[in-house]
């Protein structure tokens, strides 16, 4: 065996001894809490492949991760930490329902009443992460603080959108108006794959698939890739190749941060149809956690995005059918990121050159 | 606002600022050798976990206090072993500890308490100092507090001094601005930031014990609610400096003081803003409208001899 297809093989097997060994321990818990094993088991399957509406949940939720996890990977090529995603889905949100709500875009054809809004929550995402790359570029500020302290910024202004009136709040007809926006209207909805509600997976899959394989082609094939690669390997020598450090650093972030608001529009469009307080709760930093598990590769991301995906759906039904909370698959989850996260020592040890990979 | 109006928010922003600056002050331990402590949060749960069963099983706050202590132990040394050990990625081992502590406490809550979840829970005592405490209307309102709130005035005298005069303070922060000059000069890195961690889930512990028995004298499930990473956006504006950290932990405190007292006033202030307020200034002060920031240049880096 080369020493690449070895690495490679070691690469895999981390991520799926953690899983296993994380489902045995999520075993031991539900036995510890009293809850007949066969019940669990029979919701965890409900809750992943029962149902046709399970799945599509299940692939709608995974295609959120994997559009965040792709951004992390794109900016971890050139050496940056994007934790961002949480609030780049959150202004993507905002952005998709302003404009799905605005008069006029409902009106659109071909597609275009929900294109439009899903651009714009593209581009929101994009400009709000570009902020830290220029920062970066300009005052040297880490970039894990900027898109972290960006993060809880716009994790608050969803909140304060949906409670003021003059932004989004649907108009208080009674005391008990909720703060939320008002519905986005039908047209404007990202359309179904299967056109069935009993099984609601949105074309958001399809397009989650072409930009992992653009991602791909970027990464790998492409000269941006290359200048990526550069500026992340080695700032001072890209520099003298006659790369811009500002400007790549920028556009890494920029992009990350398009494909983190494109998540958030898909979610606002194609599943939440309201915007709420706290809609992308979470999402974000398990998109992150799909990133970084996917030490690099486009194909881990999806990998690790579906489990995610999955996972997080079983435990819902799990809380909903047989009592377990929801908490169980927290642990779970925790318990996979702390033993891969771990294991990239090993891994990274055994390819001197990419030590300074996550 | 009335003078008893006064009076009430700046007793309300002291208790609100102190576990945000036992905590933050932890943290700052960290961040110094160059360790980004995302875990403060899981390990504040943690604490406030341990502190509220303690103090329920034993009756007595002091045992809670202990419990609080011993619950966020293998958090940090978690945290410690991954990140200074094993050199994982200092951002996602947080979210991980995190995301594990907040499972792990909710579900061990509904195991140990279930159906008794309203069942008082022992708490600290309350205490006010003999002069301060008999000046009119201030006197109780500001400063009868908890005695964790005094304990923590020497707590932070003491950190103050060990990080700006010892040589402890100072390899600690060479540990997080060069680790290399510090391994060269035959010190190790990784002894000083293991060290650094267990201080912030110290520290971070007693901040949770503050809040489970301390203020409310009661557990919910993730009650930290983000207090763990309002503590990093106060040592990011805080500059990591004591001082300025103090400080930030203060602004802090009185902004989320005053979204409970505007209302009762008859101010209205967008909730939204003063909820964001404290990361927004983190992020001017970041972004160098607010002075210049010195981040440690190592923060997040992990160490390779």
């Amino acid at each position: 065996m080369s020493s690449s297809s070895f690495r490679l093989a070691l690469d895999l097997l981390t991520p799926v001894l953690a899983v296993v060994a994380a489902l045995l321990i999520g075993t031991i818990l539900v036995a510890v809490i009293h809850v007949p094993l066969p019940d669990a088991f029979e919701s965890f399957v409900d809750g992943t492949v029962g149902s046709p509406y399970a799945i599509a949940v299940s692939l709608n939720r995974a295609v959120v991760y994997a559009l965040v996890g792709l951004g992390f990977v794109l900016a971890a090529r050139a050496g940056l930490t994007n934790v961002g995603g949480e609030g780049q889905i959150a202004v993507g949100g905002i952005a998709a329902t302003a404009v799905a709500l605005w008069g006029p875009i409902a009106g659109l054809p071909f597609g275009l009443a929900f294109i439009v809004p899903l651009l714009t929550a593209a581009i929101a995402g994009a400009a709000w992460a570009a902020l830290a790359g220029v920062l970066k570029a300009r005052v040297g500020t880490n970039e894990v603080i900027s898109t972290l302290l960006l993060s809880f910024i716009a994790v608050w202004l969803v909140y304060g959108c949906v409670q003021s009136e003059a932004l989004l709040r649907r108009p208080m007809t009674s005391a008990a108006t909720l703060p939320e926006s008002l519905p986005i209207p039908d047209a404007t909805q990202v359309p179904l794959l299967t056109g069935d509600p009993a099984a609601p997976v949105t074309i958001g899959l399809v397009l989650a698939g072409i930009l992992a394989l653009v991602v791909a082609m970027v990464l790998n094939r492409s000269r941006f890739g290359f200048q990526l690669a550069a500026v992340g390997l080695n700032p001072i020598a890209s520099r003298r190749a006659g790369f811009s450090y500002g400007l790549t650093v920028t556009l890494a972030l920029a992009l990350a941060g398009a494909l983190g608001g494109l998540a958030g529009g898909l979610m606002l469009l194609g599943e939440q149809y309201t915007l709420r307080a706290g809609f992308s709760s979470g999402y974000g930093f398990d998109g992150l956690v799909v990133g970084l598990l996917a030490r690099g590769s486009v194909l881990g991301v999806i990998a690790a995005a579906l489990l995610f995906g999955f996972l997080r759906s079983a435990g819902i039904t799990m809380e909903m059918e047989a009592g377990i909370p929801t908490a169980l698959v927290q642990i779970l989850q925790g318990l996979i990121i702390l033993a891969v996260a771990g294991a990239a020592f090993w891994l990274d040890r055994r390819a001197p050159g990419s030590r300074k990979a996550p | 606002m009335t003078v008893e109006l006064f009076a009430v928010f700046l007793g309300s922003s002291i208790r609100l600022a102190m576990p945000l600056l036992i905590a933050a002050l932890g943290e700052l331990v960290s961040e110094r050798g160059g360790v980004l402590n995302m875990s403060v949060e899981g390990m504040m749960l943690a604490g406030a976990f341990g502190g509220a069963v303690g103090a329920w099983a034993t009756g007595s706050p002091g045992l809670g206090l202990l419990c609080g202590l011993l619950a966020a132990l293998p958090v940090a040394l978690l945290q410690a072993v991954l990140t200074v050990g094993l050199r994982a990625n200092q951002v996602v081992t947080g979210l991980g500890l995190n995301i594990l502590v907040l499972g792990t406490t909710t579900l061990a809550y509904r195991e140990i308490f279930g159906a008794r979840s309203r069942d008082e829970i022992p708490g600290f005592a309350t205490w006010k100092p003999p002069l301060l405490g008999d000046i009119p209307v201030f006197g109780e309102a500001v400063f009868r507090q908890v005695w964790l709130v005094y304990a923590a005035i020497p707590l932070v005298a003491v950190l103050a001094f060990v990080l700006r005069r010892t040589a402890l303070g100072i390899t600690l922060t060479a540990a997080g601005q060069d680790p290399r000059t510090v391994e060269r000069a035959g010190l190790s890195v990784t002894s000083i930031r293991f060290g650094a961690v267990l201080t912030t889930g110290f520290m971070a512990a007693l901040a949770g014990t503050f809040l489970s028995i301390g203020d409310i004298h009661t557990f919910t499930e993730g009650m930290t609610n983000g207090a763990g990473y309002l503590a990093i956006a106060a040592v990011i504006f805080g500059n990591w400096t004591v001082g300025r950290t103090v400080l930030a932990c203060f602004l802090f405190g009185a902004a989320t003081a005053l979204q409970f007292q505007l209302p009762a006033m008859g101010i209205v202030v967008p909730n939204a803003l003063l909820v964001m307020l404290p990361y927004l200034l983190a992020f001017l002060a970041v972004a160098g409208l607010v002075g210049r920031q010195t981040a440690p240049r190592a923060l997040a880096v992990p160490h390779w001899r």
